[in-house]
């Protein structure tokens, strides 16, 4: 089974209940999120997003953000997040 | 989405002022004047509006803006030394941003060849830079090993993406390598700050990402995330602050400005900013700092983060750190959250703080105060007026009480008009470009001086210098300046100057256009007016009457019809609208050495001083700038001319004597001159005339209001205003006055005929 996440253009404060509501109802699920569309990522959804990751690489289940955006990679970057949200999908490693 | 596009509106001011101060450093830089300040300053220019632009995902203007400022980067770090070459390149390339912002505004196409030309222009100018950032990529495969994963994938995906163009991920590294290779050498600008955001931060929709860009634009930032606190997904509250930071910063500006970056949050985050690196970081510095003395560009690639305090470099690093691209470098273990090199350049986002000292107020606020204003010096007057119907003595506490709220008033008034007054430097920084382009488009070499930039006008009146300023730069190198070839053999510089300077002249605002080129040629000016039957062919006009024969609508000295100027167009256009707006425009020529516009408007549309009169009992205002001076005319002075005519004998000339009250049609029969007042007026053209009135009450500032929006359009009446005693009078517009009596008698339309001097 394995399912997509389509991320929104703004992941502020309003967005991080319904992304974390999101995630959770897919647990289980091979995941890909799709993060072309982003265009500003805030704090609260880099922690779901990253929590989200831990969650999924718990479970053994492939979690891959797909085309990000730049604004996703820079604010990422930024966020010194680049490890903890892309590592283990473009690495294949186990975290 | 509304709050958004509001933010945006600010963002293209923003970008407006950006794009000025862009030109204006890159001027002063073209004057020689290359100091660190401000190659900085354009720099930080470009580098807002690349952020801004960002953010607003307006990819076509951050591509260009990206290449631009890696430029301006390498240039403002001396990697590429600057040449006048390289400056005039520079000012191409803002022009073409500038096309960019308006594109993205939705004001015009960019020419995408044109931009990608460029481009490529300023990558070539850049390559020699481009080198550490080919070594980052050699060097990636070292965070291979290191578990520190993203940059090569970031370097991976751009290469895929697009090669044509730059991207977020490539060049970072290259600065961070850069900012690396000083770290080794320069420690004591270094910063770790601890950001600890609380939930209620989020909560008050501030955000972890903005402090961080705030904090990169003090300098050169790597951030490492901790999200040790962070629960399972599960039991995760969306909206609650979870991660820290802890962020390296290094900037010459002290704690004080890492604090201010925070004051917004205070409360909301807890902050600790110590000196130099964190501690991991200290140690692998001074490993590093002792061995490798000479930093190299590889070296760095594996410095650049600790995360955590895990497996400091053994020893036996240090020989390998010197020499290949693939050095043992183990110094990161990453076991922990792995935080790779968050390589961001400083400032990615320009966000404005509240606590700027500029503030943006809708202008229909200001309007609307400068109204309420208005009434209330109307008012004022009003109550004064029936206080001394009372005949209340003048010493009397009343009497003083109203003349200090009269002075208030005034005072109040004053400000209100100050706040909407602005320096034309709005105005004059459009016409840099105006002159390159115009100096391309005709083959010649301009360089644009300005003057007074400062200089402060009302909002009305700047938003209509712009076409009047436009058509006279463009004359002035279209038809003012010679080509090089003939300036060169004249003597002069190839290079032709054209002055534009503002300035306070007597309460009215004087905008002046000088070039240095041949002056007018009367010779053809006369031939061609003579021939376009503009005027009759035996008359015998001064040299300034013939200067002013191109202000004649229909009137071009260009042989062809040029892109530039030369549509016959030009100037008349221009005198007809610095007319609208109560100004005159007047010209003076020397041949072979150029000629001067000079523009002189009034300070503002809102308040005029006028002489209020009266004409068959209606009561009128005359605008102070038009009088010459008032007389009582002797029945000796009178002399008929014509059946109806006649004209006032005023040392030594005739001027034509205009019953206003006749003009107006207030009474069909005009009394005789002598026994009323004469004004004698003066129109834009400098024309003169006597104006007829029966008595004048005296000198008053009043509030103008608008006829065409309240009422409409009335010949021979500019505008109305409301008078102490509440009764609208009508502003006369002298020069329609003036045209309107010439136009009754069929009189024959030659210009010149009016001023019988």
């Amino acid at each position: 089974m394995s399912t997509a996440i389509a991320l929104p253009e703004t992941l502020d404060l309003k967005a991080s209940g319904p992304l974390k509501q999101a995630f959770v109802e897919r647990r289980g699920q091979d995941i890909e999120v799709h993060a072309d569309q982003v265009r500003r990522l805030g704090g609260l959804c880099l922690q779901v997003l990253i929590a989200a990751r831990k969650a999924w690489a718990e479970d053994g289940k492939p979690f891959s953000i797909t085309a990000p955006s730049e604004v996703f990679i820079e604010t990422t970057r930024l966020f010194g997040a680049q490890g903890a949200l892309f590592e283990a999908d473009f690495q294949g490693a186990a975290s | 989405m509304d709050e958004l596009e509001a933010i945006k509106v600010t963002f293209f001011q923003e970008c407006e002022e950006l794009l000025a101060d862009l030109e204006g450093g890159l001027l002063t830089m073209q004057d020689g004047n290359e100091d660190s300040d401000t190659v900085n300053a354009v720099f930080r220019a470009v580098h807002s509006i690349k952020g801004g632009a960002g953010a607003f995902g307006l990819e076509p203007l951050v591509r260009f803006a990206h290449v631009f400022e890696t430029l301006l980067d390498a240039l403002r770090s001396n990697e590429i030394p600057s040449s006048p070459d390289l400056t005039a390149l520079l000012l191409r390339a803002s022009d073409v941003l500038a096309d960019h912002v308006n594109a993205a505004r939705g004001l015009g196409v960019v020419d995408m060849d044109a931009s990608a030309a460029m481009a490529a222009e300023l990558k070539a100018v850049t390559d020699p830079s481009a080198a550490p950032a080919v070594v980052a990529a050699l060097v990636a495969p070292v965070d291979d090993e290191m578990g520190i994963a993203f940059t090569p994938l970031v370097i991976g995906a751009d290469d895929g993406m697009d090669d044509d163009d730059m991207d977020f991920g490539f060049q970072p590294m290259t600065i961070s390598l850069d900012a690396q290779a000083e770290d080794a050498a320069v420690l004591d600008n270094v910063w770790t700050v601890s950001i600890r955001p609380k939930s209620d931060l989020y909560r008050k929709a501030n955000e972890t990402g903005l402090l961080l860009r705030e904090l990169a634009r003090l300098g050169p930032i790597q951030a490492t995330l901790d999200d040790s606190a962070l629960p399972t997904l599960e039991f995760l509250d969306a909206e609650a602050a979870y991660i820290t930071w802890s962020v390296r910063v290094e900037t010459d500006q002290g704690e004080e400005a890492i604090r201010e970056v925070f004051e917004f949050v205070d409360g909301d985050c807890e902050l600790e900013i110590t000196r130099g690196e964190s501690p991991v970081a200290d140690v692998l510095a001074s490993l590093l700092d002792i061995d490798a003395p000479a930093p190299i560009a590889e070296e760095p690639a594996f410095e650049p983060i600790a995360p955590e305090p895990v497996a400091v470099a053994p020893p036996g690093v240090a020989p390998a750190s010197v020499s290949a691209p693939p050095p043992a470098a183990p110094p990161v273990a990453a076991n922990a959250p792995a935080a790779a090199p968050s390589a961001a350049k400083p400032a990615q986002i320009d966000v404005p703080g509240p606590g700027q000292s500029v503030i943006r107020v809708d202008p229909e606020r200001i309007d609307h105060l400068i109204d309420l204003v208005g009434e209330l010096v109307i008012n004022q007057a009003m109550l004064a007026q029936r206080v001394g119907e009372y005949g209340i003595a003048p010493s009397s506490n009343l009497a003083m009480g109203l003349d200090e709220l009269e002075q208030l008033t005034r005072q109040i008034q004053d400000s209100v008009m100050a706040i909407r007054a602005q320096p034309v430097k709005s105005v004059f920084q459009r016409m840099p470009r105006l002159v390159r382009e115009v100096a391309n488009m005709t083959g010649k070499q301009a360089r644009l001086v300005m003057d007074g930039e400062n200089t402060e006008v009302d909002k009305t009146v700047i938003e209509r210098l712009a076409d009047p300023i436009t058509h006279m730069l463009r004359n002035a190198i279209d038809h003012g300046l010679e080509s090089p070839e003939e300036r060169k053999a004249a003597g002069k510089n190839p290079e032709g100057v054209v002055r534009l300077a503002a300035l306070h002249r007597s309460g009215r605002i004087v905008i002046e256009v000088q070039d240095d080129g041949k002056g007018i040629n009367r010779e053809r000016v006369l031939s061609i007016a003579v021939k376009k039957g503009l005027i009759s062919p035996d008359i015998t006009l001064t040299d300034e009457e013939i200067d002013n024969l191109i202000f004649l609508p229909g009137f071009s000295t260009a042989d062809k019809i040029s892109d530039v100027s030369g549509r016959g167009v030009g100037m008349d256009v221009v005198k007809r609208s610095v007319q609208a707006l109560g100004g005159r425009i007047s010209i003076t020529s020397r041949p072979g050495l150029g000629s001067t516009f000079t523009l002189s408007l009034p300070l503002t549309l809102a308040v005029l001083d006028g002489m209020v009169v009266d004409v068959a009992g209606e009561t009128l205002v005359i605008p102070l700038a038009c009088i010459v001076e008032s007389l009582r005319p002797k029945a000796e002075e009178i002399r008929p001319l014509g059946p109806t005519g006649s004209v006032l004998a005023v040392r030594d000339s005739f001027v034509p004597l205009i019953d206003v009250g006749l003009t107006l049609n207030y009474r069909s029969k005009s009394p005789s001159p002598t026994e009323g007042v004469v004004l004698l007026v003066e129109g834009e053209d400098g024309s003169r005339a006597a104006l007829v009135a029966d008595a004048i009450h005296g000198q008053r500032q009043v509030v103008i209001k608008s006829l065409e929006q309240n009422y409409q359009q009335v010949e021979g009446v500019a505008a109305a205003t409301i008078l102490g005693d509440g009764r609208v009078a009508l502003i006369l517009d002298v020069d329609a006055v003036i045209n309107l009596r010439r136009r009754s008698p069929p009189l024959p339309s030659d210009p010149t005929l009016i001023a019988a001097e």
